[in-house]
């Protein structure tokens, strides 16, 4: 026998939640009631942690399915797993590091998407929400290879929510400003208080502000399909 | 002073139907104090403020005197504004060329200009308290355009500019200042629209449905969620931003 959907609680996929935006989105969506499942390379504090590359579809996909199992279904996923490499000129990015950018950024979202889709499809619901930056939104001097990879789920993300937009699937993108995360290294330059002095609200985006946003796409953003939401306190306006 | 200057409030202006009501009944359940403005001071209003133990505070946007009272009443009952919500608009639709002057610049008066005098009326409480919310109801229209509705793109153009040259001006002050720019709503609009156009309220319903990627109107709750995530703690990282909850219409263009 079937259970509804009101008879469990809402049941989140986040991948990178063992550290930066992806622990903060797992921590609120626990303390909201939902079980999550962080998928990552090391482990994470969700209820179900499940250590697995976003670059191996395979192993994606049978993550995600061990998830659907486990907690009977699969309401939101969110793509947070990524890394980034600070201050590289165009002509130094060698052609491994931007074949890895992208595959972890865009290849991985594009796993975590093949391999939810089809439990939500089959549950006519669903939510998914990736990570992006501002930097994919304003551009950036340096650092291309995070730039387009960024730069690429917005066009993936647009793409899916309009094939899904007669669904009840919804598909966004939350693209948040320099956020304050592990991936900015203490002497990053985004830390710079001459660089944060640039920015309107004069400080960099603390994870929680951008869990928060995709809390709430996730519970009160059924009108948006294909949006960009940018916590990025005022970099790009 | 009232008990309640604790709270935070918000004033919310057109809210005697529609967006503005949801948005005021929204603001109230989230734990806000909340005065209602709207053009007509007729029982809506009234109704609204006894239901949600707010201040009815009625007047014409476009009126700088009404705007004066208007801010005065509400210091005087919950001592300052924390939360702005511009929502009151007038829209009258015709055809560039011809629509009569006095409608044309009646909506930019109301929608854009309104707003501007009663954002200056309520930043210096803003600024006084450390900070505060500005959130300004554009619309799809304000980003696609569409024929004959000149002036209200217009209007609701000016403010999504408006929001962002806000946005940059006051968040250094603490008050950040977005938009939000629906679609189409299913409200008591819908009806006028449907007298306009000469056809029934299901059949503009099914005209509007058409223009959506996703077929789904927003309800007016829809709206108001958004309203209430920007003026909210959720909200705390967005300066000068767009939202566009339209089921995929304005496709994030603004």
């Amino acid at each position: 026998m079937t259970a509804g959907p009101e008879a469990r609680s809402p049941v989140a996929v986040i991948t990178g939640a063992a550290s930066g935006i992806g622990a903060a989105t797992a921590a609120l969506f626990g303390q909201r009631g939902w079980r999550t499942a962080g998928i990552d390379l090391r482990p994470s504090d969700a209820d179900l942690s499940l250590q697995c590359d976003v670059t191996e579809a395979a192993a994606v996909r049978s993550a995600v399915d061990a998830i659907s199992a486990r907690f009977g279904g699969i309401d939101a996923a969110v793509t947070a797993a990524g890394y980034y490499e600070e201050g590289l000129d165009i002509c130094d990015i060698t052609k491994a590091q931007w074949d890895s950018m992208l595959q972890v950024i865009l290849g991985g979202t594009v796993n975590t998407c093949a391999a939810v889709l089809p439990h939500m499809i089959a549950a006519e619901r669903g939510t998914i929400i990736a990570i992006s930056s501002e930097l994919a939104l304003g551009g950036s001097a340096t650092d291309l290879h995070y730039v387009c990879a960024k730069g690429a789920v917005l066009g993936l993300i647009k793409s899916l929510a309009a094939e899904f937009a007669a669904t009840p699937i919804r598909l966004n993108v939350v693209a948040p400003g320099p956020t304050d995360t592990p991936l900015l290294a203490p002497d990053s330059l985004w830390r710079e208080p001459g660089y944060l002095a640039t920015l309107p609200l004069g400080r960099l985006v603390r994870p929680a502000e951008v869990a928060a946003t995709v809390y709430y796409l996730a519970t009160e953003g059924s009108m948006y399909c294909g949006e960009v939401l940018s916590p990025n306190a005022g970099a790009v306006i | 002073m009232a008990a309640a200057a604790c709270r935070a409030v918000a004033l919310v202006t057109g809210a005697a139907q529609g967006l503005g009501y949801a948005t005021a009944l929204r603001l109230a359940a989230d734990g806000f104090g909340v005065a209602v403005n709207d053009i007509s001071n007729d029982g809506r209003l009234a109704g609204l403020a006894d239901r949600i133990g707010g201040l009815a505070v009625p007047g014409d946007i476009a009126d700088p005197d009404a705007v004066i009272a208007m801010t005065r009443a509400v210091a005087e009952q919950f001592g300052r504004v924390d939360v702005l919500v511009a929502n009151a608009a007038a829209m009258g639709m015709g055809s560039f060329l011809t629509q009569d002057p006095k409608i044309w610049w009646r909506q930019v008066e109301v929608n854009l200009s309104g707003h501007f005098r009663l954002i200056q009326a309520v930043v210096p409480q803003m600024r006084a308290a450390g900070g505060g919310r500005i959130v300004l109801i554009a619309s799809g229209w304000g980003v696609t355009g569409h024929p004959n509705a000149t002036a209200y793109a217009a209007s609701k153009a000016g403010l999504i500019a408006l929001a962002k040259g806000l946005g940059r001006e006051l968040a250094p002050q603490g008050i950040l200042a977005n938009a939000i720019a629906p679609s189409y709503i299913d409200t008591e609009q819908l009806r006028v629209d449907a007298d306009d156009a000469g056809i029934t309220l299901d059949e503009i319903r099914q005209r509007y449905r058409e223009l959506i990627p996703t077929g789904q109107l927003a309800a007016v709750e829809d709206i108001a969620a958004a309203v209430a995530f920007l003026a909210g703690p959720g909200g705390s990282a967005f300066v000068g931003q767009i939202l566009q909850p339209g089921g995929g219409v304005t496709r994030t263009r603004a």
